[in-house]
């Protein structure tokens, strides 16, 4: 490793201020799971680093409002959010979400910030919080601005975050009664990175689906909502003939990519039976399995 | 997880051996005080980053140094140029002489050796490696086995067989080839069978690259010395380091000074020799100590798992009696030899499989590719072989209608049957294994087969393998003044508890407690000979040798009664014998124990010998598994491991080596794959290159050691860190066949495979890309 430059400012507008837009060699650093491979490997070397850690404490803290939103700041731990009874009742999604995204020991030190500023496709809260209708909120040299979670993803390793703008927060928006689900798809090993993630989040009254989100990643370059899936649910009944439909519509539509977990056509064959598993999966207590 | 060893096993009169002692150093190790080489630190040490070939098979025009060395704090940069002035014929290897310690003006794959960046620093050496620029012609490359045994491209000029195997000999100087190594073996008429056959089957299997991941990455420090050089390593083979290196310097063995700590894992990756030749130059050349760690990414392109292409042919006779078997293996050695050609032969001849056949005709080949090369890998080869031979039988007992347990009940090889080569077997439960392995799955019994997207079936398979053979153990008793004992062995205990298990023999003797029984490190000065700790060789003849040791020490403790007139089996301590003998708390009893079998070399034209090894290791799997015919996943809800290992010396750790095998082999079946791009490894790192986890390990896992007695071994015992890898990967496929009807014929079996044949045989195939 090449020595670099540490920074840990005590606020965050000081942490904003030290990033250079210009100097991609200049990063913010929160938990660091992610970057410290990244230069282990050599992928990533810094001339600067500005950890975030040092920050006020609220962006490290949450609120859960009575009504079940959730307001973050950027430097909350996974782990918090998954040790929290709040957080569990109002997204149980998420309880079921986090114990399958990593290990306990990354959970306990990687931060929601940034797992969303990473923007590595396989991950698999992305796709959780997207379904969820998230946005984060992002604070660079001009102030802050919201961002949806279906706006932050560009591509492979890219959001929509402008060179010096760092995510401040998450906010997740109180479901309100919605059905939620993720299934996590490997075709190696149970720790492997999915070969395929399906989150869905559903509104029903009586036996039908009001509105369907629908949010794949790992198989596609970047997590994304499938409309046409989406649009094959809304006001049908609940039940395998609405469900099979969106999983044939979801893998007509998705832009599926060949690698070392699958290849396209197979993967293709996971959207359509896995978009199925991920609607029962959020249903089952409609009694729809 | 469950782990149930179902049968008891005898404890001997002292109450030592057969006794589930815990392991001796599992307290220093949970608590983290175990002393790995990783923990060395020596004054002056220098670190060493290996620059690493970026082609598969290219001349090296030049070595641009400069700006690396150029760095601040970097001590030199190392080129093959360099190691000469230290070892003029830098090239080392257990079978050839085939590997340069750095590239010798010629690459033969993607992550050689090349140069090396040394510095005081790690970090700077690692900088500064990646300033190191090489300038390569390109030469067209050989990957597939099957192709390089015929190819045009020639990986090395010339063979170089080592002095030391006799069978090798005819290689050596031959040119314009990749083979090195043709094994034949020629029983009766396989031909004339075939012909006669009632049914002939012939059926194509293939294995993958794969690696032996050790949690622990290789690491070997040479020291300069007063007298020469001492060299620390995680070696599974402290001797044949310093025969080699004594070898490669031209010095006498007592000159070098080799020491290995516990071992992070194994599996035949630390064998023969590594990284130490390379420290150990590095080491003379600077006249500083040097340290070469790799890191886990780096043991990718160490050592590694031969793939392997297997065509198996048999004839059946109306009876379902397999009559004739041809079997033609090509073993994917990679760019140098290692233990390439011994895995070739001394699995090789075991082809065919552990069956009683008339006729049988094997060939087996060793062959160099532009690939990281490959040699022992927890079964020796074993592995490849079962899978192909056990598929095989299956598809062979579904073709002519018989019970696939029932086809092998019929053909199985029993005690006092000549087995292919014409050894006559011998304290083999072959029957007994394959017999409790359909026993214990329920194998008679009424079976839930699934229904809707998932379906059930269950597979079995049984393979054997012979100790590598003839090889030499010694060992050093010590018994001390106060009747404490010490034992001096060079097995090194990796993981699989030797350390424990030889000190129980040793208690077992002298009738102490085995937790009393101080085990010396391997250390060439102080620890004696021992072949290496390899292919489940250790219990069994290191085990004799120990033995012999103890009962040499016991000899010598009632010869030193006798001599001061103490009456036959008079109970006096020990100590107290030490001061009637020498008046004070002062002396030591030495015994020593040396042990070899015997052995006859197979016939170099017929392949054939009367004495091909020492014992037999048998292993059995059955598996419970269901398909998810919508996706392909396999899951192994249950599986069942019986081994014949003779007579346990410590069941507890005859248990853990049974399930830990089988779980090694389960990653090896269906998820581990060397992914390689033009000779390059893409996924070598743990984040790509998935072994199994927790999760996904069967949730039901029976390990069970049959009743059985090896009558030359320590105690009855016999090797056991292998024999559970040989069933599984064919009995997941044959389950799989069971369940759904597809036959899966390369590993690993991933969920694709399974979903693509099943879309094939419904006529639906998937398109490829």
């Amino acid at each position: 490793m090449i020595p670099f430059q540490l920074a840990e400012p005590a606020s965050f507008a000081e942490a904003v201020r030290l990033i250079d837009p210009e100097d991609p060699t200049c990063r913010a650093v929160s938990g660091g799971t992610a970057m410290m491979l990244m230069m282990k490997s050599g992928v990533f070397q810094p001339s600067k680093l500005v950890s975030l850690r040092k920050v006020e404490p609220e962006y490290a803290a949450f609120t859960v409002s009575s009504d079940g939103a959730l307001q973050a700041g950027a430097l909350v731990r996974l782990g918090q959010l998954e040790r929290s009874e709040a957080v569990r009742a109002a997204f149980p999604v998420l309880a079921d979400t986090f114990p399958v995204l990593s290990n306990v020991r990354v959970r306990n030190v990687a931060t929601v910030g940034g797992n969303l500023a990473h923007a590595d496709p396989h991950m698999d809260l992305p796709p959780v919080l997207m379904a969820l209708g998230a946005h984060i909120t992002a604070t660079g040299p001009s102030g802050s601005r919201t961002i949806a979670l279906t706006e932050l993803f560009r591509g492979y390793y890219e959001t929509a975050l402008e060179p010096g703008e760092l995510i401040s927060g998450l906010s997740v928006p109180a479901q309100a009664g919605r059905r939620s689900a993720y299934v996590k798809c490997t075709t190696r090993s149970a720790h492997d990175w999915p070969a395929l993630g399906v989150a869905v989040s559903l509104a029903v009254t009586g036996g039908t689906i009001q509105d369907a989100r629908i949010v794949l990643s790992a198989a596609v370059e970047t997590p994304t909502r499938m409309t046409d899936a989406e649009a094959a649910l809304k006001g049908a009944p609940i039940g395998e003939e609405a469900f099979r439909a969106a999983g044939e519509a979801a893998a007509k539509a998705a832009e599926v990519t060949s690698d070392v977990r699958g290849s396209a056509p197979y993967k293709t064959q996971l959207v359509r039976v896995n978009v199925v598993r991920a609607l029962r999966k959020a249903l089952a207590a409609e009694g729809a399995v | 997880m469950s782990v149930t060893l179902l049968k008891t096993h005898p404890l001997m009169p002292n109450g030592q051996v057969g006794r589930d002692v815990p392991r001796l150093e599992s307290m220093a190790k949970v608590t983290g005080r175990e002393d790995y080489t990783h923990n060395l630190r020596l004054p002056g040490m220098l670190h060493a980053k290996i620059v690493r070939s970026t082609v598969a098979h290219g001349r090296i025009l030049s070595i641009h140094t400069e700006e690396a060395a150029a760095v601040p704090g970097v001590h030199s940069v190392v080129t093959c140029a360099d190691i000469r002035t230290i070892i003029p014929e830098p090239y080392f290897g257990p079978a050839f002489h085939d590997q340069p310690i750095l590239a010798d003006g010629k690459v033969r794959y993607v992550g050689e050796a090349v140069c090396v960046v040394l510095s005081h620093d790690p970090h700077i050496a690692d900088a500064a490696a990646q300033l190191v620029l090489v300038d390569y012609e390109e030469l067209p490359a050989v990957y597939d086995e099957v192709e390089a045994a015929t190819s045009n491209v020639y990986v090395h000029e010339t063979l170089k067989p080592a002095g030391t195997f006799p069978d090798l000999k005819h290689l050596e100087g031959k040119r314009d080839t990749n083979v090195a190594l043709d094994y034949r073996l020629i029983r009766g008429d396989a031909e004339a069978a075939f012909a006669q056959a009632a049914h002939v089957f012939e059926h194509d299997f293939t294995t993958q690259q794969v690696m032996h991941t050790p949690f622990e990455p290789m690491i070997s420090v040479g020291e300069p010395t007063s007298t020469g050089l001492t060299i620390y390593t995680a070696s599974q083979s402290p001797s044949f380091v310093r025969i080699e290196m004594a070898r490669l310097l031209k010095w006498p063995e007592n000159r070098i000074r080799v020491k290995t700590s516990h071992l992070g894992g194994g599996f035949g990756a630390k064998l023969y020799i590594k990284l130490e030749a390379l420290a150990a130059a590095l080491a003379l050349y600077t006249g500083r100590p040097v340290r070469v760690a790799l890191t886990m990414e780096e043991q990718f392109y160490t050592i590694t798992k031969h793939a392997t292409t297997f065509r198996i042919k048999s004839g059946v006779d109306t009876d379902g009696k397999v009559i004739a078997r041809r079997c033609d293996v090509w073993w994917n050695g990679g760019a140098y030899a290692d233990i390439g050609p011994r895995v070739t032969q001394k699995s090789g001849f075991t082809a065919a499989g552990p069956y009683d056949i008339d006729n049988v005709y094997l060939e087996s080949v060793a062959v160099y590719t532009n690939r990281p090369p490959a040699g022992a890998l927890r079964g020796f080869g074993i592995p490849q072989l079962v899978w192909a031979y056990e598929s095989h039988t299956d598809l062979i007992a579904r073709g002519i209608g018989m019970d696939p347990v029932e086809f092998r009940r019929k053909n199985i090889l029993r005690d006092g049957r000549p087995h292919a080569t014409g050894t006559v077997m011998k304290d083999a439960a072959i029957p007994e294994v394959l017999e409790r392995t359909a026993e214990r799955i329920g194998w008679d019994k009424a079976f839930d087969r699934g229904t809707g997207t998932i379906r059930r079936g269950r597979g079995i398979a049984i393979g054997f393998k012979a100790s590598i053979s003839p090889t030499t153990s010694v060992a050093i008793v010590n018994v001390s003044a106060d009747g404490s004992v010490t034992l001096y062995s060079s097995t090194v205990d990796m993981g699989q508890g030797s350390d424990t298990a030889m000190a129980q023999i040793v208690a077992e003797v002298l009738n102490v407690p085995t937790e009393g029984v101080c085990v010396v490190r391997p250390d060439t000065d102080v620890t004696p000979y021992d072949m290496a700790t390899l292919g489940s060789r250790s219990t069994f003849h290191m085990g004799n040798a120990v033995r012999l040791a103890a009962e040499d020490a016991k000899k010598k403790l009632d010869d030193l009664a006798a001599e001061l007139g103490l009456p036959e089996r008079s109970n006096i301590p020990v100590d107290q014998l030490f001061k009637k003998r020498y008046g004070m708390q002062a002396g030591n009893v030495i015994g020593i124990g040396s042990f070899i079998p015997t052995y006859k070399s197979p016939d170099h034209d017929t392949g054939l010998s009367d004495n091909v090894t020492p014992f037999w290791m048998i292993g059995a799997t059955a598996v419970e598994i269901e398909v998810d015919t919508e996706t392909g996943h396999v899951t192994v809800t249950r599986m069942v491991n019986v081994c014949d290992v003779g007579t346990p010396l410590n069941p507890k750790v005859v248990e853990t080596q049974i399930s830990g095998a089988a779980v090694m082999q389960y990653g090896f079946t269906m998820s581990e794959k060397m992914e390689l791009d033009a000779g390059q490894v893409t996924n070598a790192s743990l984040a790509d290159y998935k072994i199994p986890s927790i999760l996904d390990i069967p949730p039901l896992m029976e390990s069970e050691a049959v009743v059985a007695t090896q009558h030359s071994g320590p105690f009855g015992a016999k090797g056991v860190g292998e024999s559970a890898t040989f069933g599984v990967s064919p009995a997941i496929a044959n389950a799989i066949e069971d369940a759904v009807g597809v036959r899966i014929t390369s590993l690993p079996i991933t969920p694709e495979a399974v979903y693509r044949a099943m879309r094939a045989a419904a006529n639906q195939p998937l398109e490829d890309f």
